[in-house]
């Protein structure tokens, strides 16, 4: 019976461990594998333009890669997944810009480019598809940033800033699909604490509920770990639902401490035969608002109330 | 030149620096709309700045707004939204659009308007703005129809589940003449 008990647990665990790898894998091979950037490279006829140079600067870590089109005026860029500025250059054509494209690792990206004859300009993006418009502004009058009191520094990007967002937003991702899984065992937790404490209850259920409990503490341990370690960005102050969801992380945090704490209290009473008793007592009251909280936190970040 | 050729000379200017007339945004509310298969949000902006130049009778406008300026009621999904929009990158929003300067009496117009966004330019054709004049002012309402893939950007996602493609950006602007 006992030994039964432990094959289907560890059955259920190796189960669980297999979900929490393909939920996790996705999110961890994106950030280290490569993806493609290929496109053409034309002139105003649609003609090819072979010998052009496409560098990819990333925007993130400043790295540059350049390949050369061929004489089909194609170009293929192996890079890892990120965010990247293209430039194209030629002889005799002026230099055209794509200021930002997001390279992933499941899709190819294909960026074409088109040049115009003339000298080339550096550092300046080049007009994409601004003629296209039959009313587009023209040059000679139109109003620019500066004329609506926009200073350099509120127009400039800040690359920097933005590759904290992208982690934190990588981290966070990471948090809510931990979160996620961590209500699994959770909820078997609690549905299996009722055959874990009574008088008639079998070593196998309460080993069954320690198990789950420890998954649970564990991979409650890894969803905070994203939460905490993920950037701060200065001058935020935290305002509406989010508050509740950190709040609610100040009640679940230390009953996920305290609950398996009681919880062993209260196994070695049991399988010592006695009744619990003293502080162990606290321990299914002490889950019970740990578990939710920990729903109320999640609940409170999904659902508009 | 004589004094007399002189007057003449700017009495025949002062009307063509007089056709030459500017706009000034005087206040605005902009709101995109997210929707989310577990709840609908919006972020809204004041903090929109704009103007128009006119000239020969065509008028030259551009709106900018901080992306950072719009605020969802959540400073977590507003910090989510600069980083999926690049917003850190590409601060600014910026829409470019020309009218006529009649277009000011009319009751609706349609705007063609280029937008830049995320580091993308996306372009829409005859979007219907409400005109109503009040006072000296002109207030203009309208939705313009962006949708995320527009610009190239990822939808952001809440328990796995993706918000959907549209985020419609409701205007509400009050323009003065200057």
């Amino acid at each position: 019976m006992l030994k039964n008990g432990q094959c289907n647990l560890n059955a259920f665990l190796r189960f669980l461990a297999i979900c929490l790898l393909l939920q996790v894998a996705p999110s961890v091979v994106a950030q280290t594998t490569t993806g493609v950037v290929r496109g053409t490279i034309s002139d105003e006829s649609g003609q090819p333009v072979a010998n052009a140079s496409v560098t990819a600067t990333s925007i993130d870590s400043g790295q540059k890669q350049t390949a050369n089109t061929g004489t089909d005026g194609t170009y293929k860029l192996d890079l890892p997944a990120g965010n990247y500025r293209l430039t194209f250059e030629a002889t005799g054509f002026k230099t055209f810009e794509i200021s930002s494209a997001t390279v992933s690792a499941t899709v190819p990206e294909v960026l074409d480019g088109k040049l115009e004859k003339g000298e080339p300009v550096n550092g300046k993006p080049a007009a994409t598809q601004q003629d296209n418009l039959p009313n587009a502004p023209s040059s000679s009058t139109a109003p620019s940033l500066s004329d609506l009191g926009l200073t350099p520094e509120q127009t400039q990007g800040n690359p920097r800033e933005q590759a904290l967002l992208d982690k934190r937003t990588h981290m966070l991702k990471i948090h809510q699909r931990m979160g996620l899984i961590t209500t699994i065992p959770l909820i078997a937790t609690v549905v299996t604490s009722l055959n874990a404490g009574g008088k008639n209850t079998s070593t196998a259920s309460r080993d069954l509920h320690t198990a789950l409990g420890g998954l649970t503490g564990d991979l409650y341990c890894i969803t905070a770990y994203y939460a905490i370690r993920a950037p701060r960005v200065p001058g935020t102050e935290t305002r509406g639902p989010i508050r509740f969801h950190k709040i609610m992380a100040w009640i679940h945090g230390p009953g996920m401490i305290a609950t398996p704490i009681l919880g062993i209290m209260a196994f070695d009473q049991r399988n010592k035969g006695e009744k619990v008793h003293g502080i162990a007592q606290a321990h299914g009251p002490v889950a019970i608002v740990t578990a939710g909280a920990f729903v109320a936190a999640l609940l409170s970040v999904s659902v508009k109330f | 030149m004589s004094k007399k050729m002189l007057i003449v000379f700017l009495l025949m200017t002062i009307p063509t620096f007089a056709a030459d007339s500017q706009w000034v945004l005087k206040q605005s509310t902009l709101t995109y709309h997210v929707s989310h298969p577990l709840h609908e949000s919006e972020g809204v902006s004041h903090a929109a700045r704009g103007k128009g130049v006119c000239h020969d009778g065509q008028c030259d406008f551009l709106i900018a707004v901080a992306v950072k300026s719009f605020d969802s009621g959540d400073s977590s999904r507003d910090l989510h939204m600069v980083q999926v929009t690049r917003g850190a990158e590409f601060p600014i929003v910026t829409v470019r659009t020309r009218l006529p300067e009649s277009a000011a009496s009319s009751e609706t117009i349609n705007a063609d308007l280029e937008i830049q966004f995320a580091g993308r330019t996306a372009q829409y054709k005859k979007v219907p703005f409400k005109v109503e004049k009040q006072g000296g002012e002109t207030h203009i309402t309208g939705t313009i129809p962006a949708t995320l893939s527009d610009f190239k950007i990822d939808p952001p996602s809440l328990l796995t589940m993706p918000v959907k493609n549209d985020i419609p950006v409701r205007v509400d602007m009050t323009w003065r003449p200057q």
